[in-house]
């Protein structure tokens, strides 16, 4: 039988990055098929290209055998491919029913005036379908989040009927946020919905996927590297198959990490954010790395951005050099001694209409002026002094910030926090999109701060990246410390062992 | 080096624009180009420029002010009522009331997180208000002998130079030297450029945002010292035509209203482009009444010209 | 059950409280004469913020008012019989006038959708323009109207309230069944809450923006009209202050500037605060000066208790 959806050798490419390569899926009609992968295998790539939100490099998308390419989520929603996103797109202000229909209030039209009472009826046969006992007149405001997603997953299906052709239905990480009891009345759903419609389901929990899928795909670096029926598949046999190759013991600056550290400099003792992560305590010295795995919602984007001041916990402790501080600002936290690289480069990390001089010294300014008057020269003479230092490719340090590759702009933003001496550097992805020579670069520049006794806090783009790059590492689960590990050089823990605990 | 063309092109055309505009001008009437002609012009447009002077400033920052006029009208009446009573003390009143505008917008928007289009709409009542109050509803005059006294920096000829233009000249030497030189300036354009980023490097934004308003609140009051002075009279409504030109200006003379880019040069020369244009309307034979038309049609033309669209993901 | 919205009630409390309060100091407040009074002097406020709601709630904002309405009270003056030009339309000048209210609005709504400028510097530029045509048409002199059928349409009483106070609850009437019943009412609270997930959910999110904006410029249009015939005649300045009790009554209503959250009752409830509160004041022998002062405040009260601010990451 031809199957309904069907993707060959598909590619994708962003500046830099291969993000899909040459990938081969397919999905069967009334059939659950389980997408896992580590953070950055793929997965959210694919997604977008399958809402129309990417176009395709190459290869082919066939949707009920004809060729497909969906020009916006819209246009996939309307072809039968429809999505429920991690992020929701209901409209809180609108009602459950104006959220299942948006858009589509066409048939409800009398003189061009909505029939309430026809939409709301038409929404109560939705939410029949995904056993939602709720007025489809109450606002989604009032809805609590599982109900919201249930209306999300109504919306879906509001399509069955309404088309010609199957439906196929996404859901990404749909159990994330969802109790129990309500992750198992949407395998119930999933279960009745099989007799409609084809399902994609992304998670993290393999044990889950396993649950519900008929057959289990497993991408990593952008490719395909595993094709499963569920029944034959173990949780520990995937895990495998979503580490990557062997770590590059060389390709990390192994022999440059310390294992002797200075004086403790940070101490951290219960810090909570409420929803997000709970009872984080650990401590760090000066040249110390600690490494942050955890997937997605994990809780480690919120906790590096806490140290950053820019999520104030609800509770707990930090101690930077035995005394308490305060990080409800970002200002504090760089007074404290936080140094925060941020995820998101061009929006947080710099400033593209500066100059990287401008950029080098937004931090320490104070040095660098008296009253108030910058000290041009003093700033010069600094910044080239780093700029050889790093090896930052730029014709001058009065070049704007937006003219320099991804890599040298992050190692701009690196020699911010030096300039400026923090002693605590917190690292979100500092390799995230940008290319292999300059991660080597960031990678000598990490263990640099480590020799200078920077205490570093390290939320890696890969597994391998935290693995080879940190003396200790936390790992979250769920918004909690789900174990710890020491990695010392030639004792460094196992992917394997750290992804059986991330999820 | 394309950027620094871009760059380049960018600074070039305000200025070639109003040589166009001069040299067009002199066609029609070749005595324009007189140089007594020209500081005439010049000194008429100090005004304009004072007003827009320090709301470069804020809308560099990516916010703008709204309330200039209504703060150049109330400093005129606190003027003109109290130049009989306190002398030049008046002066510093009218100025601080100029500045305390400036203060109550920027405390508004980073304590209440208003909108400064908002805020500044409703400061600006505020200080129609009080100009109301401080003039008693009416025009005030300013004597001869007061104006003699305490207003000849402003109104006076020195060597054929009208004073207007000194003053004009110092603000424009001044602020530009504060945005190029100093760590506030600097980060007045960076708030602008990329304002989640400043504050991710733990530079406290509100401060910046709160003493750029105070500065524009500051110049706004001196536009209606001097414009008062000019006149020899305050009143609650003196300025209130000048908002339109003033935002005009600093956005024609190449300061995008996305903020990041822009300078005080740029909103003088913007001034006497508007400048330039009001002379050519007469003489085209538009009606002053007209005049609203071109301006409001100029302002939506360079706003969508130097706007820069790659910053804002959603126009609302 | 939904759990009863205390803000969206907060409102009108605040409006009974200010009646309470003002009924205290003067016992005049309450007479039917005086209720008549205050509700015709909503009458044209109220047929304003019917459009501005929607702009509002679309996270846009329309400064243009006030052009808008001079111009559209200067066109209906002009077709009905009246002292300058020969016409004498009659009734058939409202389409007219409403008419070109749209026109405006849809000029708004393109320039801000296809030129990507954001809304409050269009309708600033455009409002401006609107106000050189109405003083530019007529030379700076109003029209006056001799059609004294015409001005029934606003002094004639019907079941023994004036005409205007029919036109303002007709003009509610169809606002409300806008918003709630058609697709344009439930896009606009859909682009005005998230217009990213809006814009992938299918909603035509350019077509409805500039739609708003006509709806918003065939109010302003009515409201001209109105004024027109009230006053008996059209010129430039007719709308001074409108703008500034619009968005005061639109924001006091509980109709967030952030979008997404409001309603056009909430503004009618708005309109009649701030008219109460002026009426009130008048009673009390408050300066009439100090109006604006209290709506300026009004706005900054308004919309700090309004503002949700977690969404908020960078206020400009």
């Amino acid at each position: 039988m031809q199957p309904l959806l069907e993707l060959r050798k598909v590619t994708k490419e962003f500046p830099g990055v291969r993000a899909l390569d040459s990938v081969d899926l397919h999905v069967d009609r009334r059939e659950v098929v389980g997408l896992i992968g580590e953070n950055g295998a793929g997965k959210s790539t694919l997604v977008k290209i399958l809402a129309g939100i990417h176009r395709i490099d190459s290869g082919s998308m066939l949707f009920d055998g004809s060729p497909a390419s969906f020009r916006s989520p819209r246009d996939a929603f309307n072809h039968g491919l429809t999505m429920v996103f991690q992020e929701q797109s209901i409209i809180p202000t609108l009602t459950v029913a104006e959220n299942i229909f948006l858009g589509r209030e066409q048939e409800f039209l009398r003189f061009g005036v909505i029939d309430k009472r026809a939409m709301n009826a038409a929404a109560e046969v939705e939410l029949a379908k995904v056993h939602l006992d709720c007025n489809p007149a109450t606002k989604c405001a009032s809805l609590d989040f599982a109900a919201r997603q249930m209306v999300e997953i109504a919306k879906a299906l509001s399509l069955d009927g309404r088309i010609d052709s199957d439906i196929v239905i996404l859901l990404d990480e749909p159990t994330s946020v969802l109790e129990r009891q309500e992750i198992d009345l949407l395998f119930e759903i999933i279960k009745e919905l099989k007799a409609k419609a084809s399902i994609i389901f992304i998670s993290h929990r393999l044990d889950e996927v396993l649950q519900v899928s008929d057959r289990v795909y497993v991408l990593r670096d952008g490719a395909v590297v595993h094709e499963t029926a569920s029944t034959e598949a173990t949780i520990t046999g995937l895990h495998e198959h979503m580490v990557g190759r062997q770590l590059d013991h060389e390709y990390y600056r192994e022999n440059k990490q310390r294992e002797l550290f200075g004086e403790s400099v940070l101490s951290v003792r219960n810090l909570t954010i409420e929803g997000e992560f709970r009872n984080l305590s650990f401590d760090l010295a000066e040249g110390q790395i600690l490494g942050i795995a955890g997937v997605v919602g994990s809780g480690r984007e919120s906790f590096a951005r806490c140290l950053g001041g820019l999520l104030p916990p609800s509770n707990g402790e930090i101690l930077v050099d035995g005394k308490p501080v305060r990080l409800n600002q970002p200002h504090q936290a760089v007074l404290a001694g936080f140094g925060f690289v941020p995820s998101e480069r061009k929006s947080e990390g710099i400033v593209t209409g500066l100059s990287v001089s401008e950029n080098m010294t937004l931090a320490a300014g104070d040095r660098f002026s008296r009253f108030g008057f910058i000290k041009f020269e003093q700033e010069r003479t600094e910044c080239q002094r780093w700029i050889d230092r790093l090896r930052i490719r730029t014709p001058s340090t009065k070049t704007p910030m937006q003219s320099l590759s991804g890599g040298n702009q992050q190692k701009v933003v690196l020699s911010k926090w030096q300039i400026f001496g923090s002693k605590v550097a917190v690292l979100d992805h500092p390799t995230r999109g940008i290319d292999v020579g300059a991660k080597e670069d960031v990678y000598e520049l990490i263990r640099e701060m480590a020799d200078q006794g920077v205490a570093i806090i390290l939320l890696g783009d890969t597994l391998e990246e935290v693995i080879g790059l940190s003396n200790s590492i936390l790992v979250l689960k769920d918004g909690e410390v789900s174990a710890k590990f020491q990695a010392p050089v030639g004792a460094k823990p196992d992917q394997i062992e750290l992804i059986s605990k991330m999820v | 080096m394309t950027e620094k063309q871009k760059e380049l092109l960018r600074n070039l055309v305000p200025i070639f624009t109003l040589l166009a505009l001069v040299l067009g001008i002199a066609a029609f009437e070749p005595g324009f180009l007189k140089p007594a002609n020209l500081v005439t012009v010049t000194a008429d447009t100090m005004t304009l420029f004072l007003m827009a002077s320090g709301a470069t400033f804020v809308i560099m920052l990516g916010s703008i002010d709204l309330s200039i006029q209504a703060i150049a009208s109330m400093t005129s009446c606190i003027l003109a009522a109290l130049l009989p009573m306190f002398g030049g003390t008046a002066l510093l009143i009218a100025l601080a009331g100029g500045a305390t505008a400036g203060v109550l917008s920027g405390l508004v928007v980073n304590y209440f997180r208003i909108p400064s289009f908002v805020a500044t709409l409703a400061i600006g009542g505020i200080m129609t208000s009080v100009a109301f109050w401080a003039s008693n509803e009416r025009s005030i005059y300013i004597s001869d002998e007061d104006k003699s006294t305490w207003l000849n920096w402003a109104t006076g000829t020195s060597v054929g130079i009208d004073h207007e233009v000194v003053v004009g000249l110092v603000v424009l030497a001044t602020l530009s030297a504060i945005l190029s030189l100093t760590r506030f300036g600097r980060l007045v354009r960076a708030v602008g450029s990329q304002e989640r980023a400043v504050v991710a490097s733990g530079i406290n934004v509100n401060r910046i945002k709160f003493f750029a308003f105070v500065i524009s609140g500051l110049m706004a009051g001196l536009a209606g010292i001097v414009m008062a002075a000019r006149l020899g009279s305050g009143s609650p409504t003196l300025a209130s035509e000048f908002l339109l030109p003033a935002i005009a200006c600093i956005i024609v003379g190449g300061t995008a209203i996305t903020g990041g880019v822009g300078s005080i040069w740029k909103t003088f020369v913007g001034a006497l482009i508007i400048a330039v244009v009001r002379i050519g309307m007469t003489f085209v034979g538009i009606t002053v009444l007209a005049q609203q038309i071109v301006f409001g049609l100029v302002l939506v033309i360079a706003v969508a010209m130097t706007i820069d669209r790659t910053k804002v993901s959603v126009v609302k | 059950m939904e759990s009863i919205n205390w803000r969206a009630l907060a409102p009108i409390g605040v409006f009974f409280l200010l009646c309470i309060v003002i009924a205290i100091f003067s016992p005049n407040f309450l007479s039917v004469s005086n209720a008549v009074r205050i509700l015709n002097a909503s009458a044209i406020p109220v047929v304003l913020v019917m459009g501005a709601t929607f702009v509002i709630l679309m996270g846009s904002i329309d400064l243009s008012v006030e052009g808008i309405v001079a111009l559209c009270a200067v066109v209906t003056a002009s077709l009905v019989l009246n002292d300058t030009f020969s016409a004498n339309l009659g009734f058939w000048a409202i389409p007219f006038a409403v008419l070109a209210g749209g026109i405006i609005g849809a000029a708004n709504g393109a320039t801000h959708v296809f030129l990507k400028v954001p809304s409050f510097m269009v309708t600033l530029g455009i409002g401006f323009v609107c106000l050189g045509i109405a003083t530019a048409a007529l030379g700076g002199f109003p029209v006056r109207i001799s059609d004294r059928g015409f001005r029934a349409l606003t002094l004639g009483r019907t079941l023994g309230l004036p005409n205007g106070i029919w036109l303002a609850a007709a003009a509610v009437f169809v606002a409300y069944v806008i918003q709630e019943r058609t697709r344009l009412g439930r896009y606009v609270y859909a682009i005005g809450t998230d217009e990213i997930t809006a814009r992938q959910s299918g909603v035509p999110v350019e077509r409805t923006r500039i739609l708003v904006f006509v709806l918003a410029g065939f109010f302003s249009g009515l409201a001209g009209v109105m004024a027109a015939a009230q006053l008996g005649q059209g010129h430039a300045l007719i709308a001074s202050g409108r703008l500034f009790t619009t968005i005061t009554a639109v924001v006091v209503g509980g109709t967030a500037l952030s979008g997404g959250v409001g309603s056009v009752l909430n503004s009618v409830v708005g309109v009649l605060i701030v008219i109460v509160l002026t009426n009130g004041m008048v009673l009390m022998g408050v300066p009439p000066f100090v109006q604006q002062g209290v709506q300026g405040f009004l706005i900054i009260v308004a919309v700090t208790l309004a503002l949700d601010r977690r969404q908020l990451l960078v206020v400009k």
